[in-house]
């Protein structure tokens, strides 16, 4: 909680005090060192063993209390719990692989390649529809071509039948177009002959007439 | 005069409800050994929604997916791109690896910013992302450091140990100290940004209880992400470098 925190901020604010007062009880020794070089020679090793003793005691004095806290505010405490969880991630990562990663990528992968196929399958039967294309355009101008002659062939025989025709009736009125000048000239015949006959009874009486018995 | 301290107690209160626990720790005894139990359970939870989830949707594939399956092919295929651009052609046996890792991590801190943990009380400390455990993220990080070399010995046998004097054999101490240095950093970046990300979400949450965390929630939501994304691709980069060749 709140005061766990405060209490932590505070056990590191206590270890940053110590070594400042380590310093500055160890600081008045070397200025009478520099004030007194050539005896401070000789009295540096007793001075240093002094400091040293109480830089020891300074350390050792917050290090219950810090421990106490390390103990509260345990962070960087590795225990069992760390094989515990690799083991569990790597039983995680078995079975994940099993009911997830393999069957799963396996399945892609197989409609992947189905796909694929369809598709190179689709591209096959493009050109067989062309093929087809070509056929059926092939049929149909064939049929065309056919439709063509039959309708050619349709005109002409319906031509040659109609001038057939044409002809048989123009035969037919010439025919009888001689037959009425062969009547109409039998006929004039005739009128010349009966007229041939008058005028020879009518050249005969002419005669009698202008020659009075002679 | 009555005010302030009701407003303190009101304080009080709020920090009791939202209070940070740093390092608190609910420990359960194994054979003389020590665990945190509050990481075991969250990871329970983790591998439980994992798997769960993963069963509901891929039990019965369907060639034209449906929400479930269709969103766990996508992560496969993330997966595997992941792999792939970092490791090479070679990636396939990997891919559970640097999934598992990717899916475990990013479950693992979402679950600490989405899951409400503060139903369920504890006796001592209180449960959080398993990755908000320096051991859940060094016992990934020495996963990874075993996986890549792993990798590199199957690969190359021992000549793989030719790489700690190239380019030069001056750079020795260097290429010795990376060992260590990978697995430190792996797992010190993720420890670091999910407990900093929980930290300024509770912290801020007992300043100012309404609105303003939201942000920075949606911040760690972001930043857990990244984590999650960072670790893999890490992992999944060593595991490259340690099985490319220089012949």
């Amino acid at each position: 909680m709140a005061t766990a925190m405060m209490a932590a901020t505070a056990t590191s604010c206590s270890p940053r005090r110590a070594p400042v007062v380590a310093s500055s009880s160890a600081q008045p020794p070397r200025r009478q060192q520099q004030q007194q070089p050539r005896r401070g020679l000789k009295q540096l090793p007793g001075l240093v063993a002094t400091a040293a003793a109480a830089a020891v005691a300074v350390a050792a004095a917050p290090l219950p209390a810090l421990a106490e806290q390390m103990e509260k505010a345990a962070l960087f405490d590795f225990n069992l719990t760390l094989p515990l969880i690799a083991t569990e991630f790597l039983l995680l990562m078995v079975a994940l692989d099993k009911l997830y990663f393999t069957p799963l990528g396996k399945f892609m992968d197989e409609r992947d390649a189905k796909i694929r196929a369809e598709l190179g399958g689709v591209k096959d039967a493009s050109e067989e529809v062309r093929q087809l294309e070509e056929q059926a355009a092939a049929v149909l101008k064939a049929a065309r071509a056919e439709i063509a002659a039959a309708l050619n062939k349709m005109k002409k025989e319906t031509t040659q039948e109609l001038e057939a025709k044409l002809d048989e009736g123009r035969r037919r009125v010439e025919a009888e177009l001689v037959e009425a000048l062969a009547n109409l000239e039998a006929q004039k015949e005739e009128a010349v002959k009966a007229l041939d006959a008058q005028i020879a009874s009518l050249s005969d009486e002419i005669v009698k007439k202008v020659l009075p018995s002679a | 005069m009555n005010i302030i301290p009701c407003s303190i107690k009101t304080l009080k209160g709020l920090y009791d409800i939202s209070g940070v626990e740093v390092g608190q720790h609910f420990y359960w005894q194994i054979g003389g050994f020590q665990i945190h139990a509050q990481v075991l359970i969250t990871s329970w939870v983790v591998i439980t929604i994992l798997l769960g989830s993963v069963i509901i949707a891929v039990r019965n594939p369907q060639t034209i997916p449906t929400d479930g399956q269709n969103f766990f092919e996508y992560v496969l295929e993330f997966i595997r791109d992941l792999s792939k651009t970092q490791i090479g052609e070679e990636y396939g046996p990997w891919v559970p690896f640097i999934g598992t890792m990717f899916l475990f991590i990013f479950v693992s801190n979402w679950s600490g910013a989405l899951l409400p943990w503060k139903i369920i009380q504890l006796p001592h400390g209180e449960l959080a992302a398993p990755t908000n455990d320096i051991n859940t993220t060094v016992a990934l990080a020495l996963l990874t450091s075993a996986a890549y070399f792993y990798a590199g010995l199957s690969k190359k046998g021992l000549s793989y140990f030719e790489k700690y004097i190239k380019p030069t054999p001056i750079l020795l101490p260097i290429n010795i100290l990376e060992d260590f240095t990978k697995p430190l950093s792996l797992s010190f970046r993720l420890f670091g940004n999910i407990l900093a990300d929980e930290l300024v979400v509770v912290v801020l949450v007992s300043l100012v209880p309404l609105v303003v965390p939201i942000p920075v929630m949606f911040l760690g939501l972001f930043t857990s992400g990244i984590q999650a994304l960072i670790f893999a691709t890490l992992a999944a980069a060593y595991i490259g470098e340690s099985m490319e060749g220089h012949h």
